[in-house]
């Protein structure tokens, strides 16, 4: 096996360490700010599941990915990560609700234009009305789940002390779905432009029999889970002040609501069930965990009356589905030209 | 696996009877309160008294020994972190107010005031109010645990009986003031009527508290 291969797959691993680091607080930081459950606990359980649902859930978003611009040099798959890394970076020190997914698509059109390919406009459109529909979504999901568990609370008459120990189970399964549904969702953003130039091989681990493609995203979801056993503490610490003024229960809502939108974004086996019974499919594309978190957090501010709603934050979020995937667009483009000019690397065939 | 969630289930339901004993030790103590002033008021200081008042002393032990454990155990097995703070509050109001019973009741043991006869009926009538303030109290934070919705329909109880206490302590206040009794008894009356009156105000303090837990309480 070549060993650049994985130097140039550093970039899909420092990719997935900012994604672990950043998105894996949105699973499990309103779960640990709120001091239900500890922070290895929520780590343990999360990294675990995130590397469950990159493995066993991933190939339906990379292969949305796939179909917006096939990345066919190594060097150009490490360039486009790398510009979707940086921009991520830049929007996050800006703190700006950033998408991995919106700063990846942008690479992608990016390495199409310095290619000079196409870029399938009705896979983008597609991808672009997922980023408008995911914060939608999530926040009608929570608007339902607040009534519900309000209703719940209310007429259940469940002892404080026990609402707290179902609250905290709610929590860890949440994570551990929320978790699952990232690593499903989120692994084609990390290792998506990667898939063409695997040199992975299926392998048999006992009864179970993992394609080059899984091995690939097996090793991402390690790097995702780096990022939440390093850095994500200190974004729950830093960023997470918000999030940490919920109640438990709200908590729950919010991680459950963004994690089934995640899952609805990244199941094949949801979208063929809603084909069978001829309903319209959701597209398989990644989508962003902040913004589901924000589009949850904004519908239960509105369904208590829309007073404690910082609209501005919404502003923000329109605000990164424009700057984000041009910004990543426009280095990846910078970049690929020196990559290709100073570096003398083939980017594309 | 089964075991942690079995004991986590077993942990939980431990706790919850603490609390729902905790309350059953107000209305204990109320109850027991409104037989003892009875007792006292018919026999002064007598056996019967005494062992009630005996009675008073062990609910409040025990009341105090499971506030301890409430609190305990909510901090070290980090329980309802959002509303800890005001649960453990809750807790201690609570057990002000039977501890002002027990203070209440040592004192007409210590103090043998002497009610005329005439005053006997009001006397009771007040602690009947008191104790009636403290049932409702313990009903309200039972609720609060259990069935927040109905915490309102008790509290406005408790302030309905705390203004009704509040009525009758003045009247007694005023009446003993202007009766022939030399100044020493009025003012021993006069502040023992206003030490069992302040049971009520204890009680309305911990349900204004107990109104603001349970809004914090409503998701």
């Amino acid at each position: 096996m070549d060993i650049s291969y994985f130097i140039f797959l550093s970039s899909g691993l420092f990719l997935g360490w900012s994604l672990g680091a950043n998105d894996a607080a949105n699973v499990f930081g309103t779960a640990v700010g709120s001091k239900m459950v500890r922070f290895k606990t929520a780590a343990c359980i999360a990294s675990f599941f995130i590397i469950l649902g990159a493995v066993f859930g991933g190939s339906g978003t990379s292969k949305t990915l796939t179909e917006l611009g096939t990345v066919n040099e190594l060097a150009g798959a490490f360039m486009v990560a790398l510009s979707a890394a940086l921009a991520v970076y830049w929007m996050v020190n800006s703190s700006t609700p950033v998408s991995t997914t919106q700063a990846i698509v942008g690479s992608i059109v990016g390495w199409n234009i310095y290619c000079g390919f196409d870029t399938n406009t009705v896979i983008l459109a597609k991808i672009v009305s997922t980023w408008i529909i995911c914060p939608i979504l999530s926040g009608c999901i929570s608007v339902i789940l607040y009534y519900l568990i309000k209703a719940y609370v209310k007429r259940g008459k469940i002892h404080l002390i026990r609402q707290d120990l179902y609250t905290r189970i709610g929590l860890i399964l949440a994570c551990a779905f929320g978790s699952y549904a990232l690593g499903a969702n989120n692994i084609a953003n990390v290792m998506g432009v990667f898939v063409d130039a695997s040199p992975f091989h299926a392998v048999n681990i006992g009864k179970i029999q993992l394609s080059g493609t899984q091995i690939l995203f097996f090793i991402g979801g390690l790097a995702i889970s780096c990022g939440v056993f390093t850095y994500s503490k200190k974004i729950i610490k830093t960023i997470g002040t918000g999030v940490m003024s919920m109640s438990p229960i709200i908590a729950w809502i919010v991680v459950i609501s963004q994690s089934i939108v995640l899952f609805l974004f990244a199941s094949q086996g949801l979208k063929e069930i809603m084909m069978n019974m001829g309903l319209a499919p959701l597209p398989l594309v990644p989508v962003s965990s902040s913004q589901a978190v924000i589009g949850a957090v904004i519908g239960i501010g509105i369904a208590k009356g829309g007073r404690e709603v910082n609209w501005s934050i919404l502003g923000k979020v329109a605000l990164g589905w424009v700057t984000t995937p041009i910004i990543s667009a426009s280095i990846c483009f910078v970049c690929l030209f020196f990559l290709e000019n100073v570096f003398n690397l083939v980017v594309y065939h | 696996m089964f075991q942690i969630k079995l004991s986590l289930f077993s942990k939980t339901k431990s706790l919850e009877n603490k609390i729902d004993l905790f309350h059953d030790k107000i209305i204990d103590v109320a109850m027991t309160f409104k037989r003892a002033i009875t007792v006292f008021l018919k026999e002064q200081r007598s056996e019967e008294y005494r062992k009630l008042c005996k009675q008073i002393k062990n609910i409040e032990h025990d009341a105090d020994s499971l506030r301890r454990d409430i609190e305990n155990k909510l901090y070290s097995h980090n329980l309802i972190p959002d509303l800890r703070a005001d649960v453990l509050e809750l807790v201690e109001n609570l057990d002000r107010i039977i501890n002002r019973f027990d203070e209440v009741a040592y004192k007409f043991y210590i103090e043998r005031p002497d009610f005329p006869q005439e005053y006997h009926s009001r006397i009771k009538e007040l602690c009947e109010q008191v104790s009636d303030c403290a049932e409702n109290m313990a009903i309200a934070s039972r609720a609060f645990f259990r069935d927040f919705s109905i915490v309102r329909d008790y509290s406005q109880k408790v302030y309905f009986m705390e203004a009704e206490s509040d009525l009758t302590s003045g009247k007694m206040k005023e009446a003993i003031f202007d009766s022939d009794m030399p100044l020493a008894n009025k003012l021993q009356l006069s502040s023992i009527i206003g030490e069992v009156a302040d049971i009520a105000d204890i009680a309305e303090d911990c349900v204004d508290e107990l109104l603001i837990f349970t809004i914090k309480r409503d998701i």
